[in-house]
């Protein structure tokens, strides 16, 4: 369960996320989604006035246990954004950033991290001749691909999407959505998205939120042609929402 | 919410139902003039087959687009692809009803062997099958299937023992073998229209509850099947 001061954002949520296959959670807004999405990676304690209760498993272990080092779970459990935010430095230093905190200084080691992520992320091809021109000057799809880089580059086991292709042009969505597919063989990817579609292209298993609570999960190919809720069913053919 | 496709769906339903209307009238149609052999309105009934080939490419090009233009999940989905097997089942159904209107020229040189064979039983159950099966498209519901698969066999077995009299008469009276025959492929045509309902029956099951049952056989003796159906599409 999880709490906003009084409201209550997230209701008795149950769900085994599958290892290495693609989850999409859907829903209107508000629907808890996101914030739901911030628990596997403990986003939300950031926020002022927060309450969680409940346990989240990753290999067996509880992150939420005292002991966890935030810091290391959100190594193993990286995050995209929405808006691509990558940081006012060259391409290069964007995706070694994380690698460097985390005591990598050797260059040449730095070098192939850097290019088998970006490789990874399918966007080698596009900056190899820049990598050291700043990356607010790569367009929004390569920003958001490089964020992923970002992310791929500390070597998580699982990366978490919130609408990653939603301010991008259909060329740069469908490279992402290319992308997600390709880096699923390697990773376990939960990705928020209002686009039904993208959910029915990308993901393997979709999980329907509704008012805070998890009204229906399974596999994709049965949520979207034959779901067995009603509301379900509703939200999906745009009967409400 | 209303959905802004909502009327395309509408406009799909109503037009499927202006095509089983017209495919039911030309069955029922090309039966009477059999038992009438009338070849004038055999006539009426292959000219209606133009309306049917032209209904038939305007519910396939309406899918198209509302396939295209709304990416259509869950019961849209599953009733516009029913709707394209549905149209080409229907049509399929006109045109063996015009095979059997093509046919009752020839048979009408021989009135006594048709009048000898008697088709109230069928015609009737032909009758009762249409109505059902356009209960169950215009309601969108399943509540006749069981009639409906009951029915398709019982037809089909009546269609079984007519063919065996006729098949009787043949070796008896070589003289009348021509027109025995296509008697006989009328009867095969017949059989056709009854197989062509059932698939509809089954669409409609898959429009209504998401389970596909065609091929799980035999759907028509365990009603188990129908009610908890096998869920191959998961």
């Amino acid at each position: 369960m999880l709490h906003y001061g009084s409201k209550m954002a997230l209701n008795k949520i149950t769900v085994d996320i599958p290892e290495n296959e693609v989850t999409a959670l859907i829903g209107p807004s508000g629907c808890g989604k996101s914030t739901y999405l911030r628990t596997l990676n403990r986003m939300n304690d950031l926020i002022p006035g927060v309450q969680i209760s409940g346990v989240v498993k990753i290999d067996g272990l509880n992150i939420y246990n005292r002991d966890i080092d935030v810091v290391n779970l959100r190594k193993k459990v990286g995050m995209v954004f929405q808006k691509s935010n990558p940081f006012p430095k060259s391409v290069f230093e964007n995706v070694a950033y994380g690698p460097r905190i985390n005591g990598i200084n050797d260059k040449k080691k730095l070098q192939e991290i850097v290019e088998s992520s970006l490789i990874k992320s399918a966007i080698w091809d596009e900056v190899k001749d820049r990598l050291h021109d700043s990356a607010m000057g790569l367009s929004g799809g390569q920003q958001q691909r490089l964020c992923i880089a970002r992310a791929l580059a500390v070597n998580p086991e699982i990366v978490l999407m919130d609408e990653p292709a939603s301010a991008l042009d259909p060329i740069s969505t469908s490279k992402i959505e290319e992308l997600i597919f390709e880096l699923k063989k390697s990773y376990t990817i939960v990705i928020v998205t209002h686009n039904m579609q993208q959910a029915a292209r990308v993901s393997d298993y979709t999980a329907f939120f509704y008012l805070g609570e998890l009204v229906e999960f399974g596999r994709t190919k049965v949520i979207f042609t034959a779901p067995t809720k009603k509301q379900t069913e509703d939200y999906i053919t745009g009967r409400f929402g | 919410m209303e959905r802004h496709f909502e009327t395309e769906l509408e406009k799909l339903h109503h037009r499927l139902m202006k095509m089983a209307g017209i495919v039911v009238n030309q069955i029922i149609g090309s039966l009477k003039a059999l038992q009438e052999c009338d070849v004038e309105a055999a006539r009426g009934i292959i000219e209606q087959d133009r309306k049917v080939d032209k209904l038939d490419n305007k519910i396939d090009k309406l899918c198209q687009r509302i396939f295209a233009l709304t990416q259509p999940v869950a019961t849209d989905l599953r009733f516009i692809m029913s709707a394209l097997k549905i149209n080409n089942d229907l049509e399929r159904m006109g045109d063996h009803a015009v095979g059997i209107a093509l046919k009752i020229e020839t048979l009408a040189e021989n009135r006594e062997l048709v009048s000898s064979v008697d088709l109230n039983d069928i015609v009737l159950q032909i009758g009762k099958l249409m109505e059902k099966m356009v209960t169950i498209l215009a309601e969108r519901s399943t509540t006749h299937i069981f009639d409906i698969f009951d029915l398709a066999s019982e037809i089909h077995d009546r269609i079984e023992v007519h063919s065996k009299e006729i098949i009787d008469e043949m070796t008896r009276k070589s003289e009348i073998i021509v027109v025995a025959t296509n008697l006989m492929l009328v009867l095969t045509q017949i059989d056709r229209i009854v197989a062509y309902t059932k698939n509809i029956a089954e669409s409609m099951v898959f429009v209504v509850e998401g389970n596909l049952v065609k091929h799980a056989k035999p759907v028509r003796l365990n009603p188990e099947i129908t009610s908890e159906p096998e869920k191959d599409n998961r």
